[in-house]
């Protein structure tokens, strides 16, 4: 691992530098969805991102990964400038889940054959036979860190699984190959409430246990106050706030929305966070 | 009868080097690969040619396959690199096949009437002369050499497909995005597929063109949908569960397919009628399963409005979308 402590404080692994991102320029529904976003992210960071809808969230989690381009402005990983790299050849670095358990995981191969297919992450595939024997014993440990049994099913096709069985499956697979950052977008939303606390302790643990640097979306407050050392607001397309560990760890949920307010000049505007507030109210 | 049963066996197994490849290109990969339509006759041309020229009948058969793999990679070139739709890069490269084919031939047809065809040398490099054996022994011993090599080929295809790089096909097929996040090149993923079962189709044709001792432009037109009605033959009969069953379902589809239209002739069925037939099977059991899948799909989603779970009906029609 590339970690290292320069003499001023912790190096910085990645780096994004007045990055800019529209879409549909020169139309009528033009959107400046990225507005001079510079973010430096540390050894150690794991990041919880919010903010309103439309905001720019998973826009900024697209650039990193490559999933869309930046149209201006540098990125770069451990010191790589991969501005101009298409997703692949990011992916050594990165690893990535989305809201929905479909997109991270092949439904008609089985569990060990995605962790396979994770395990050479950003590395060259041969002609060797993919699921072979140490390979098998060492998923059968991984998995049995999620604690949900998947262990005892490496032959099962992932598509007959649970969307929390699946999105297990993902986060194991984006961590397998130790990525330099961990990108999560809204990965336990799409959950039911008990299947999205197990996914968010595994992360929690693995993330913990593997020393990962991670920046992860949130529409939960609560999630977004208790996990994570640094929290960062968003609205239309610029970081407004950006929190770190001490003063993080004294707010509570109403005092964020009030400094969201402050400093975003607008209400916070997400649907299932507004309504999720008022479930925690009343 | 046993002229069906030959007939339909050989037929079959050289077919099915056809059927592995299109199983490679439309069920693994899920690219509906057009190509082959033009690759099978170009395979029998190229072979036909070598032949004419004085060239070896196996060498004339390898040469045909690699015609086909060109082929195959001159599709992929066009959807990876300049983006043009699969199907389409698909019919463009038929198309020129077929200038191809005229031109390398001079016409539209060549006769091979007076050469020594591939399986007569390699049944006397098997110590088994013209001549020396009664026909239906000579043809039997035709059907075993197919079947070696159709098992060959079919074991080898098993084999690569459980692999590091083979497993990038399948994943490919079944969710792009996700194996491009994985570091793959997914473009690359394609064009190997793409030339690897266009080899297969290419040999295919090389081989049809020895057997029937001519080969002709027109010779692929129905070839596809043939191929797509073995495909779906071997997954009713022997499941699509694993990857052993659909490697193996697709040769017996193959074979069971070719043995029908056998039968079919000799119980002198309109021929004229049979690529309609062959046309209405395959729409038949393409659209029963969507049928099936409306009426699973209800189920869920009555389950799932009873819960009350708005996320989940979301996420449910994101996935039936993504997968259809």
């Amino acid at each position: 691992m590339e970690r290292y402590t320069l003499k001023r404080g912790r190096s910085i692994m990645i780096k994004l530098s007045s990055v800019y991102k529209v879409f549909f320029p020169g139309t009528p529904n033009e959107i400046l969805a990225l507005r001079n976003i510079n973010l430096h992210i540390r050894p150690g960071d794991f990041i919880t991102v919010i903010g309103s809808n439309g905001a720019g969230k998973s826009t900024l989690l697209k650039v990193i990964s490559g999933g869309e381009m930046a149209d201006e402005g540098r990125i770069t990983i451990a010191g790589k400038d991969v501005t101009d790299c298409p997703e692949h050849q990011r992916a050594a670095d990165l690893g990535r889940i989305d809201q929905n358990p479909l997109t991270g995981t092949a439904a008609e191969m089985t569990i060990e054959e995605n962790l396979a297919l994770a395990y050479l992450r950003g590395k060259k595939r041969g002609l060797g036979l993919a699921v072979i024997g140490n390979r098998q014993k060492y998923f059968r440990e991984v998995l049995a860190e999620t604690g949900l049994g998947l262990e005892e099913r490496l032959q099962t096709p992932v598509g007959t699984l649970s969307g929390g069985q699946r999105q297990a499956l993902a986060l194991v697979m984006a961590t397998l190959a130790l990525p330099k950052l961990l990108l999560l977008d809204e990965h336990t939303a799409a959950l039911d409430p008990q299947a999205a606390r197990q996914i968010m302790e595994t992360t929690a643990r693995l993330v913990q246990a593997k020393s990962l640097i991670t920046l992860m979306i949130t529409h939960n407050m609560e999630q977004a106050l208790s996990f994570g050392n640094r929290l960062m607001m968003m609205h239309r397309g610029r970081i407004v706030l950006d929190i770190a560990q001490e003063e993080k760890r004294q707010l509570s949920v109403p005092q964020l929305i009030a400094k969201f307010t402050a400093a975003s000049g607008s209400a916070l505007a997400d649907d299932r966070m507004l309504l999720e507030k008022e479930g925690f109210s009343g | 009868m046993e002229n069906v049963l030959i007939s339909g066996l050989q037929q079959g197994l050289i077919y099915g080097f056809m059927a592995l490849g299109v199983l490679l290109t439309f069920c693994l990969l899920g690219f509906p690969d057009l190509t082959v339509e033009g690759t099978f006759p170009l395979g029998a041309a190229i072979t036909a040619k070598a032949m004419v020229e004085g060239g070896d009948p196996l060498l004339a058969v390898l040469l045909g396959a690699v015609a086909g793999a060109l082929a195959g990679a001159a599709t992929g070139l066009m959807h990876t690199r300049l983006k043009v739709n699969n199907i389409l890069a698909g019919i463009l490269t038929t198309s020129a096949i077929y200038t191809v084919m005229l031109r390398s031939m001079g016409r539209p047809n060549t006769s091979l009437l007076g050469y020594e065809d591939f399986y007569t040398q390699v049944l006397s490099l098997c110590g088994i002369a013209e001549g020396k054996f009664s026909f239906v022994a000579t043809q039997i011993a035709v059907i075993v050499i197919l079947a070696v090599m159709v098992v060959a080929v079919r074991l080898l295809l098993g084999w690569f497909l459980r692999t590091d790089l083979g497993l990038t096909i399948r994943a490919a097929g079944n969710n792009e995005k996700m194996l491009s996040a994985l570091g793959v090149d997914v473009n690359q993923t394609k064009m190997l597929t793409l030339v690897l079962a266009n080899f297969l189709v290419g040999l295919s044709g090389a081989l049809a063109c020895q057997m029937q001792g001519f080969a002709d432009v027109g010779m692929g037109i129905g070839v596809l949908v043939a191929a797509i009605a073995s495909v779906i033959l071997g997954q009713m009969l022997f499941g699509r569960q694993s990857l052993s069953r659909l490697l193996t379902g697709v040769l017996l589809g193959s074979i069971l397919y070719r043995a029908l239209l056998a039968l079919g002739l000799r119980l002198n069925l309109p021929a004229e009628d049979f690529k309609l037939v062959t046309a209405l099977l395959v729409l038949l059991a393409l659209t029963m399963p969507k049928f099936q899948l409306r009426k699973t799909k209800k189920r869920m989603f009555a389950a799932k409005t009873r819960r009350g779970n708005n996320h989940g009906e979301v996420y449910l029609e994101a996935g039936a979308e993504h997968h259809d």
